[in-house]
């Protein structure tokens, strides 16, 4: 079987040959494992069944300083955080859309590079990937706290701005489907360590309804949806399913159970990730990183699991422990003979 | 119901526009201010707490909570400064350095004020040098040390180190706090008191500045 094969087994709730993987790791652990593996390129060293297409996060103007802007305007100040970034003052300092354009959702370098990635790993399994898809993307642009209480003061503003939010990823979407992709990816975060960061009423209210007309386009085009948000939000996954999720990542095992919950919703939802990335792969030992992997991987071989951190591995992660799991995951019997 | 009564429901309810005008009727109405702060402002954001403690309510409603609690207190300043009311404490807050995420800490930062404590807010990406300079310059009952990252969170440690070399240490307490956060941990590095959220942070910050048992 190829990696494709593998991942279309586990979200189809089929028993894989072994439990694949797609494992992400920022800037400063990645330069662990470039030395380590003596290539720039980790793609091979890594053995990943997930291929990510266009843009994730989007597209950069280098400000100096430490500082970027984003296609929406944003200004990220890289100088602590050196992935992503931090939000540097408040785009849409006003609730209102009135005097800002969202940008091209057709923008070129978002799809330029999709058939060349195809062809040089056919064998893996094509997702395309928005990132900041929804709330996210709308408190970049307005500031978190002010979005939260928008909620309350400017409700019809906080609908059109996700819905316009929405509208642009459903026009990079239905490109996307041009392409021989197998899944779209959304990324956002909806969590905290314990429950949504605005309770379930006004996910409900306000989330819930445009991420049902983003999951729809998806599935118009006959493909997967994959989504991600961090924090403990696993009351979500019935109505997740209802509206057409396939397959739900980090899977935090802080804040679920991740045992149980793989084994609740094997056949109706597969999860992504469930190493822990906050407490293991930081502070605990090689033996520590083995024996969660092992564990992981008995819990996903009869299907709906893909294994990985349950967040890109951060610079404070020892190589070691890093090796302890892609080395564990390789040696997978089923993967070698597969 | 009586006016602190409506003051407080007001404040539960985020309703800041209400807030003012039972702040602003119940000052009229010579009610002291120490009383106008207990019943009607302290009291809501003591609910406002416990019902997001049980997940009765969350961030976006502690905000509105906190913004209407703010709004009042400003109106009702004046009046605590002149009949001499002091704050039950006082408090130096911070995300620690290498750090720049700061809703939980300003969160925090709102329960404690909306406690009766003065709340000295250092910001975000805040060093050990820092919480020194403000412990020296404000003579807080406590430290309060937030952080959302695993790379971060060892700043904490850096930091109760730094109070105790500079002779500090038994002067203050110290709070730590944040996602990756564990009672473990904070017990690890030797800080007084560990909070898994706002609402709890200022119950038990209560509890061990003020020996105010927890609702």
């Amino acid at each position: 079987m190829t990696k494709r094969e593998v991942i279309y087994a586990v979200l189809e709730g089929k028993k894989p040959p072994y439990v694949p993987w797609s494992c992400g790791f920022t800037k400063e652990a990645r330069e662990k494992l470039q030395a380590r593996y003596g290539v720039t390129d980790l793609e091979d060293a890594l053995q990943n069944h997930l291929l990510k297409l266009g843009s994730d996060i989007g597209f950069f103007t280098e400000l100096g300083e430490d500082r970027v802007r984003d296609v929406f305007g944003v200004v990220w100040d890289r100088s602590i955080d050196k992935d992503i970034g931090n939000v540097e003052g408040c785009v849409l300092s006003e609730p209102t859309l009135h005097s800002y354009s969202f940008p091209d959702p057709l923008d070129p370098r978002i799809f330029a590079d999709i058939p060349g990635r195809i062809a040089g790993f056919w064998d893996r399994f094509r997702v395309f990937q928005i990132g900041f898809s929804l709330y996210e993307r709308a408190w970049t642009l307005r500031g978190m706290q002010n979005l939260m209480m928008d909620f309350y003061d400017h409700p019809a503003f906080v609908h059109e701005l996700l819905n316009t939010i929405a509208d642009y990823n459903i026009a990079q979407v239905n490109e996307a489907l041009k392409y021989d992709i197998d899944a779209v990816y959304f990324g956002d975060d909806w969590g905290q360590q314990r429950g949504l960061q605005m309770g379930p009423k006004l996910w409900y209210e306000f989330i819930y309804p445009v991420l049902k007309r983003m999951y729809a386009a998806v599935h118009a085009g006959d493909k997967y949806v994959f989504a991600h948000s961090c924090g403990d939000v696993d009351e979500l996954f019935d109505d997740l399913i209802g509206i057409g999720l396939n397959c739900f990542n980090p899977f935090q095992p802080e804040v679920m159970d991740v045992a149980a919950l793989a084994q609740q919703y094997c056949g109706r939802l597969a999860f992504h990730g469930g190493l822990s990335t906050q407490r293991t792969l930081p502070y605990g030992t090689v033996e520590n990183v083995r024996a969660e992997t092992l564990r992981l991987l008995e819990t996903g071989q009869e299907g709906g699991y893909i294994f990985a951190p349950a967040h890109d591995v951060e610079g404070d992660v020892q190589l070691e422990n890093m090796l302890a799991f892609i080395d564990l995951i390789q040696a997978q019997p089923g993967y070698r003979t597969s | 119901m009586g006016i602190l009564d409506d003051l407080r429901q007001s404040v539960i309810e985020g309703d800041r526009d209400r807030t003012q005008e039972f702040m602003k009727n119940a000052i009229a109405a010579n009610v002291p201010a120490e009383e106008i702060l207990k019943e009607g402002l302290i009291s809501a954001m003591a609910e406002v707490g416990r019902m997001f403690e049980c997940g009765e309510s969350f961030v976006p409603e502690m905000l509105i909570a906190a913004r209407a609690m703010k709004s009042g207190l400003t109106l009702l300043r004046p009046h605590l400064i002149a009949a001499h009311v002091q704050a039950v404490g006082k408090v130096v807050i911070g995300t620690v350095q290498g750090d720049v995420h700061d809703i939980g800490k300003n969160l925090v930062g709102m329960m404690l004020e909306g406690a009766g404590f003065e709340v000295i807010d250092l910001g975000a990406d805040v060093s050990a040098e820092m919480y020194i300079r403000a412990v020296i310059e404000h003579h807080p009952d406590l430290v309060a040390c937030s952080a959302l990252l695993t790379t971060t969170m060892l700043r904490m440690k850096d930091v109760i180190l730094a109070l105790d070399e500079a002779g500090l240490r038994g002067r203050v307490k110290v709070m730590i706090g944040g996602a990756p956060i564990t009672e473990d941990y904070a017990r690890e590095i030797g800080a007084d008191l560990y909070a898994p959220d706002a609402a709890s942070a200022a119950s038990r910050v209560k509890e061990l500045i003020l020996g105010i048992d927890r609702p």
